[in-house]
């Protein structure tokens, strides 16, 4: 059974959204977030491409190409004990409130 | 050492593996031509998982002809797609692919 992430072709895939955006500056911080945490040894290209592709069907599909991104990258901190779950979870509270 | 030479015809292997695998399915089951020899690179399946990805794997650039990768392909003939495979997933391929 094909998962998820490896539809390209697929008959049922739809049409390719080639939509461009300009991109946004959140956008812009996922990804030096990721890259600098590449250089530095923290985790591998692969390691995030493989957390990627381990998101829930539903989730993988409602998230667009840099929330995933944010989402595998806040997967494989927990998963190095670098941050825990509740520590991203109080910081985007508090986040959420500072920008209210 | 590759085990496999420009101009050799090659098959995809099916597996359901499962993990990380940079093969995507619609690949999977095709005979194409091997066009290259990219190097050797660390396994990617192993890398995914915090390996070492050691031993270092040989990549290929494989062609196909899209009219057997697609069903039903409506575009010309010749047109085709290359990709890059790694040595594992690769198998002799009985038939001329082109």
């Amino acid at each position: 059974m094909t998962r998820i992430h490896d539809l390209g072709g697929s008959p049922d895939a739809g049409p390719i959204d080639k939509d461009q955006h300009e991109v946004q500056d959140w956008e812009k911080l996922a990804d030096a977030v990721t890259v600098i945490l590449d250089k530095k040894g923290v985790k591998t290209t692969d390691e995030h491409r493989r957390a990627i592709e381990s998101l829930e069907g539903e989730q993988y599909k409602e998230l667009g190409y840099y929330e995933r991104w944010i989402a595998a990258t806040e997967l494989l901190l927990v998963e190095k004990d670098i941050l825990t779950r509740e520590e991203i979870d109080e910081k985007a509270v508090e986040l959420e409130e500072s920008w209210r | 050492m590759t085990r496999f030479e420009p101009g050799v015809h090659v098959r995809v292997r099916s597996d359901e593996k499962p993990g990380h695998v940079r093969t995507p399915d619609y690949v999977k089951g095709k005979t194409g031509r091997i066009e290259g020899i990219q190097g050797a690179f660390k396994n990617p399946e192993s890398l995914a998982y915090g390996g070492s990805g050691l031993p270092e794997l040989p990549l290929y650039k494989v062609g196909f002809r899209q009219m057997d990768l697609w069903e039903g392909y409506a575009g010309l003939a010749d047109d085709a797609l290359y990709i890059d495979l790694y040595e594992h997933w690769l198998e002799p391929a009985q038939k001329e692919a082109r």
